[in-house]
């Protein structure tokens, strides 16, 4: 049936592969993935459509979801992300195996509100059942070994603790609607309404200050010291020498000259209870690299377990690279015995050549136009 | 490009001005920039910015993209495209409120505390150049209006019937009064903010913190 003008489009955010950049795009993951298994973590792959109930449990909040009902009305989502639907099979499946577990993936995941794309490749690692601050400081350096694996070495990856925010709230007995008025705020990194809020608040004027400052904390350790001078707080104490400690991983990893510290990473309420970070590329708008420690996230599943991980959004980062992604030139195979044609193609293929056959025999205008077009190095006429 | 380079995205018409003004107080020089000139963008290399001019609507996407590290934008249109972007300041020039207005001879009846009584709008048309900030107010009072974009003009709505009442800026509120209009209820109040991309301000960060404080400084702002 001839396609009316919608069946002729794709939907918006939609993307579709031409060879050379779909060739970029696996070069790429493959990169990834190599460097995922050699640090240990195996490669898993969850269903595109879940129970929204899975992906999103608070369904009044307003989504980013693809959703579709079933023949039964339950409502389906296709992922927005693999932590959770990683979450959800482990705390199903693998209960028994022994901590921690190490997962890799790679795969698309929708969001319909997107600016960019809407589908997009995500490659990421999970570190399943443990809270040492060794486990923070793996992912994080393979996420910064990965990005060099990618070739893109003027990556920043910023650090961040999510203990610390928390614990400010809780010492400066910021009452609990204001704390509700100031997380929407930092989601939406909204400092100017976060200046207003605290000013008009009844806190002391220590509390503004640190407040205040906290979105401007910025560098190496020395912020931490800063931090740990305007509080005695347990909550803040821990989460001070928990990023001390990953800081210091980070160098024995030799990756520390990539990293810095950053208190003022401003995300939304999700997942995330400790350490979090974003990596960042010149260049492209958006961060390209999200993680943090989740410890809550398993016991949502039943299987309460500290949980950290990164995803890096290798859809964003294409753009950087030129797209020659084409596979290695081949031969092309022609002749007027079709026989001798075949056996030709399949002798060349067995040693390991990529090879096109010519059903017909070619002019030499037409070989020579598939030469550029075919990305062909030899023409064989047998 | 140094990792240092400046793009800062600055709105054609009314709020140009005061922003050349407020950027060249914190250390810019950019007094040549202005917008009768065809051009849109300006280069300085020896402070290793540059200044673009687009419309007010599009800044916040400049912005979000990162095709622009800073942008200058009046929280009136900062909340109506509602993009993905971190607000560093309040300039405090440009100062106009959103409200609800109506025909003088359709007001509805005041309450006890002199305010109007909105509830018989509900299920009515509102004309807007602000869908997004329309629709979030009447839905927190709990109403259902159906609002209708235009790009200008708003106030001629309600005189031809195409909605009963229109949400818009209004600075003075004599455009209001010209066409017999009157405000039934305010929305919120709006001045000129500097957002930045949220790649931009973590990764040019001293760069920006550093004009941010001069910006503050060049407004007065302080710790008033």
């Amino acid at each position: 049936m001839q396609r009316n003008i919608l069946g002729t489009r794709i939907p918006a955010g939609m993307h579709d592969f031409l060879p050379a950049e779909l060739g970029i795009l696996e070069k790429l993951e493959g990169k990834l993935l190599d460097r995922l298994r050699r640090w240990g973590y195996q490669k898993v792959l969850t269903p595109a459509l879940e129970y929204a109930a899975c992906v999103q449990p608070e369904l009044d909040k307003d989504d980013e979801l693809y959703k579709f009902f079933d023949r039964q009305g339950h409502i389906l989502a296709l992922r927005p992300e693999f932590t959770t639907p990683i979450a959800r099979m482990v705390g199903a499946r693998l209960r028994t195996l022994s901590l921690p577990l190490r997962f890799c993936y790679a795969g698309d995941v929708y969001r319909s509100s997107s600016a960019q794309y809407r589908e997009f490749r995500q490659v990421g690692v999970e570190l399943i059942g443990s809270g040492s601050a060794l486990a923070d400081a793996e992912v994080i350096a393979l996420a910064a070994e990965g990005m060099r694996e990618l070739g893109v070495a003027d990556c920043q990856l910023n650090l961040g603790h999510m203990g610390i925010f928390m614990g400010l709230m809780s010492e400066l007995g910021v009452p609990s609607e204001v704390q509700g008025a100031l997380e929407e705020k930092l989601a939406r990194k909204d400092l100017v309404g976060i200046e207003s809020l605290v000013r008009q608040s009844d806190l002391s004027d220590q509390a503004k200050e640190i407040l205040l400052k906290l979105p401007y904390l910025h560098g190496g350790e020395e912020i931490l010291d800063e931090l740990v001078r305007f509080s005695k707080q347990a909550e803040i104490r821990e989460a001070v020498n928990g990023l001390r400690e990953v800081y210091g991983y980070l160098k024995d990893f030799g990756v520390q000259d990539m990293v810095a510290l950053d208190l003022g990473i401003l995300r939304g309420f999700s997942y995330y209870t400790g350490v979090i970070f974003e990596g960042y590329v010149p260049g492209v708008g958006f961060p390209v690299v999200e993680g943090g420690r989740y410890d809550a996230l398993y016991g949502d599943f039943g299987f309460p377990q500290p949980a950290t991980g990164f995803a890096i959004h290798l859809g964003s980062l294409l753009g950087l690279f030129p797209h020659d992604g084409l596979e290695p030139a081949g031969v092309l195979v022609y002749g007027a015995d079709r026989s001798e044609v075949i056996r030709r193609a399949q002798a060349l293929r067995s040693e390991g050549k990529r090879v096109e056959m010519a059903f017909e025999v070619v002019s030499p205008e037409v070989e020579e136009r598939w030469v550029e077009e075919k990305n062909i190095s030899r023409v064989e006429k047998v | 490009m140094p990792r240092n380079f400046l793009t800062i995205a600055l709105p054609k018409g009314k709020l140009l001005e005061d922003s050349l003004d407020v950027l060249s107080q914190a250390g810019l020089a950019c007094r040549d920039v202005n917008e009768d000139s065809r051009k849109l963008l300006f280069e300085f290399p020896e402070q290793a910015a540059q200044i673009v001019i687009c419309r007010p609507t599009d800044i916040p996407t400049y912005v979000e993209y990162g095709a622009a590290d800073l942008g200058f934008v009046g929280k009136d249109t900062l909340l109506e495209e509602n993009k993905d972007v971190a607000e560093l300041l309040d300039l405090k020039f440009g100062y106009c409120r959103f409200v609800v207005a109506m025909p003088e001879e359709k007001v509805p009846p005041r309450q006890a505390d002199g305010s109007f009584d909105l509830t018989s709008l509900n299920h009515q048309r509102v004309a807007t150049k602000f869908p997004r900030v329309a629709q979030t107010f009447f839905s927190e009072l709990g109403m259902q209006v159906t609002p209708i974009k235009l790009h200008g003009n708003i106030e001629l709505a309600p005189r031809v019937g195409l909605a009963e009442m229109i949400v818009d800026i209004v600075s003075t509120g004599t455009t209001l009064r010209q066409n017999h209009l009157v405000e039934v209820a305010p929305i919120l109040e709006a001045t000129t903010r500097v957002i930045a991309n949220r790649v931009s301000y973590r990764m040019k960060y001293k760069r920006i913190q550093e004009l941010v404080e001069r910006l503050r400084e060049a407004q007065g702002l302080g710790d008033s």
